[in-house]
C-alpha cells in the first residue's frame, strides 16, 4: 500500500502536469499570435490569457493536492 | 505536515486556525477600507483613496464584461467584497507561519485538541495556528458555495421562467448534464483556489528545508505566490459574475 500511495501521486501529478503544459502552451501561443496581429488589443488579450491559465490550471493544481494527500499515506 | 487545532463542539469539529485566521482577514479588509474612506476628497484624494477608487473601477470592469449594467449593479459590491477578502486571505499565509509543539492532551476552551489526543507523555504534536484561511479547503469551498447559492437564488427570484427553462436548454436529454454542471461549477470554483494557495504553502514549506541554499529560490517563489493569490482572487470573481449573469440574463436563444 505505501509503494503503491507513492506511484499514485507520480501517476496522477505526472498527467496533471503533461494537461497543464499543454493547455497553458495553446492558450499563450494563440495569444501571442493575436498580439501580433492586432498590438492595439495587448491589454485586452493579456487579461484575458491571465483568466484562461486560472481557469486551465484548477484540475492539475487538484492533482497536485491530490498527490501530497497521496504523498502523506505512503 | 503540521496539523490542524482542531476542537469537537457539540458533534462539530471546528478548525481553530481557520477561524482565527479568518477573523484576522476580516479585520485587515475592515481597517484597510475604513482608513481610505476617512477625509474623502474629490481633488485631492489620498493614496489608499485613489488604490481603493481603482480597485471599485476593476471590479465594475469585470461586472460590465459579464453583464449589462443596468442588472449588474448591484453585484460590483459583492464582487469589491470578494476580491478584496480573498486577496488579503491569499497573502496572509506567505509573510510568517506560526507553529507551536504542544504535549499531550492539551485543552482549548476546555476541550481537548485533535492532534493531541493519543500522544504518550513525552511527546509532542505541531500544531499550525497561522496560515491563509483560503488553504484550507472547508473555508474556500464554503465561499463556493455562498456564491452558488446565491447565483441560484438570484436566478430564481429574479429570472424564474428563464432560470428553470434554462435547465432544459438547449434539448430536453441535456437535463441531468445541467444538472451536473451546477456541481462542476460549484467543485472548482472551490478546489481551484484551494489548490492554488494549498500548493504555494507546501512548496514554501519544501523551500524552507533547503535552509540557507533556499533563500534566492523562497524569494522568487514568495513573488510568484503573491501574483498567484491576486490571480486566483480576480478569476474568482470574474467567475462569480460570469455565472450570475447566466442565471439572470437567460432570454436568449441559442
Amino acid at each position: 500500500m505505501g509503494a503503491l500511495a507513492l506511484v499514485a501521486a507520480a501517476i496522477v501529478f505526472g498527467l496533471g502536469a503533461l494537461g497543464a503544459g499543454i493547455g497553458n502552451g495553446l492558450i499563450v501561443g494563440r495569444t501571442v499570435e493575436g498580439i501580433s496581429r492586432q498590438p492595439e488589443l495587448r491589454g485586452t488579450l493579456q487579461t484575458t490569457m491571465f483568466i484562461g491559465v486560472a481557469l486551465v490550471e484548477a484540475l492539475p493544481i487538484i492533482t497536485l493536492v491530490l498527490a501530497f494527500i497521496f504523498y502523506g499515506q505512503a | 505536515m503540521h496539523a490542524s487545532p482542531i476542537i469537537k463542539l457539540g458533534g462539530l469539529s471546528i478548525d481553530l486556525s481557520a477561524v482565527i485566521m479568518l477573523t484576522v482577514t476580516c479585520v485587515i479588509v475592515f481597517v484597510l477600507a475604513r482608513l481610505a474612506v476617512r477625509n474623502l476628497s474629490v481633488e485631492n484624494p489620498s493614496k489608499l483613496q485613489n488604490f481603493l477608487e481603482w480597485v471599485v473601477e476593476f471590479v465594475h470592469n469585470i461586472v460590465a464584461s459579464a453583464m449589462d449594467m443596468r442588472k449588474g449593479k448591484p453585484y460590483i459590491s459583492l464582487g469589491l467584497t470578494l476580491i478584496l477578502f480573498i486577496f488579503v486571505a491569499n497573502l496572509l499565509g506567505l509573510p510568517f507561519a506560526i507553529v507551536t509543539d504542544l504535549p499531550a492532551d492539551t485543552k482549548v476552551f476546555g476541550v481537548v485538541l485533535e492532534p493531541t489526543k493519543d500522544l504518550a507523555p513525552g511527546e509532542h504534536s505541531d500544531v499550525l495556528w497561522w496560515k491563509s484561511p483560503t488553504a484550507d479547503a472547508s473555508v474556500t469551498m464554503a465561499l463556493a458555495l455562498m456564491v452558488i447559492v446565491l447565483t441560484h437564488y438570484m436566478g430564481i427570484t429574479r429570472n424564474t421562467k428563464g432560470y428553470f427553462k434554462h435547465y432544459i436548454e438547449p434539448y430536453v436529454p441535456f437535463l441531468p448534464l445541467n444538472l451536473i454542471k451546477e456541481f462542476a461549477k460549484l467543485l472548482s470554483l472551490g478546489l481551484r483556489l484551494y489548490g492554488n494557495i494549498y500548493a504555494g504553502e507546501v512548496m514554501i514549506a519544501v523551500i524552507l528545508g533547503l535552509s540557507a541554499w533556499g533563500i534566492p529560490a523562497l524569494v522568487v517563489w514568495q513573488g510568484f505566490s503573491v501574483f498567484v493569490g491576486a490571480i486566483q482572487s480576480f478569476v474568482f470573481v470574474m467567475l462569480t459574475m460570469v455565472y450570475m449573469s447566466q442565471t439572470l440574463v437567460h432570454e436568449e436563444h441559442h
